[in-house]
């Protein structure tokens, strides 16, 4: 297993003290204009100390990339306001499947391409598909320098691989490369 | 303020219903699996949604407001992940999708 880097460390720290402000209700006497020194600098250190040990398994790829007021603006658009369209169109379409007397399902399963190529990018991908109803990811493989995922449809609307990419990704592919690539 | 909190804990109560009704009527494990998304995602989201707008514009606790959205954010970056493990899990161990799905292109694959 490789070295992690100084800067790989540094990034791993920074994430694990904004996780500890968030833990100890610490952000929230930052708010309210009373932070106690003590439980900030005691953050600090066992946060350096953890991403001694931790930074290799965190950190794959390029370390310093994220810290990039753009690309944690576009991930705060994507959290907020483009995602939560998508959950409900598909939530939306899943309740109405499940209460229809009917209930209209076509379950499949397809292979999909993905054009991304960052782990992280692909990671993001494969959670926002699998959180929207009616698509879960099974497995993913790599064939001839393209990745490819195994999706469950509920209702599969065309069987051919780059159709049901398409109808399955929608708008997501692309925000994850603006994200993460 | 509170009306919309009101609003959002029913929102997310109508999307739990129809949850809870898809898993007792799906065919297959797989379909159940998609109908229990349902509750985990808007299910879930309405009634933390609900909480830090309680807690932040009623109560004005920001401690409780910093817990809730921890615990969102918690939520949403863990529950995909075991679902994409029970669902590789449940189809290795011998779970059958229904006789008339569209495709299993899944399979084709592992049989090549």
């Amino acid at each position: 297993m490789k070295k992690a880097s100084l800067p790989a460390i540094a990034a791993t720290a920074v994430i694990c003290f904004i996780f500890w402000l968030l833990l100890t209700g610490e952000l929230a006497s930052l708010i309210e204009g009373e932070p106690s020194l003590e439980v900030l600098i005691a953050g600090a250190l066992v946060s350096v100390g953890v991403a001694l040990f931790s930074a290799r398994f965190f950190i794959h790829e390029r370390p310093l990339f994220f810290f990039n007021p753009v690309r944690i603006f576009w991930l705060l658009v994507y959290c907020v306001g483009v995602f939560p369209m998508e959950l409900f169109k598909a939530n939306w379409d899943v309740a109405k499947r499940a209460l229809s007397p009917g209930l209209p399902i076509n379950p499949g399963i397809v292979k999909i391409p993905v054009e991304l190529k960052s782990q992280y990018g692909q990671s993001m991908l494969a959670d926002s598909i699998t959180l929207t109803p009616g698509t879960i990811i099974m497995n993913t493989v790599k064939e001839e320098d393209k990745d490819y995922f195994y999706v469950h449809w509920i209702h599969v609307d065309s069987a051919d691989h780059e159709e049901a990419g398409a109808a399955i990704k929608g708008r997501l592919e692309k925000w994850a490369r603006r994200i993460w690539e | 303020m509170i009306y919309v909190v009101y609003a959002l804990i029913f929102f997310s109560a109508f999307f739990a219903l129809a949850g809870v009704v898809g898993m007792l009527r799906m065919p297959d494990t797989f379909c159940r699996m998609q109908s229990s998304t349902n509750i985990t995602t808007f299910g879930m989201i309405g009634v933390i949604a609900g909480g830090v707008l309680y807690s932040g514009f009623v109560l004005y606790n920001y401690e409780m407001l910093i817990k809730l959205i921890v615990m969102g954010l918690f939520y949403i970056l863990t529950t995909p992940i075991s679902a994409h493990a029970i669902a590789k899990g449940a189809y290795h161990h011998g779970n059958k999708m229904i006789e008339d799905a569209a495709c299993d292109q899944y399979k084709e694959d592992m049989e090549e």
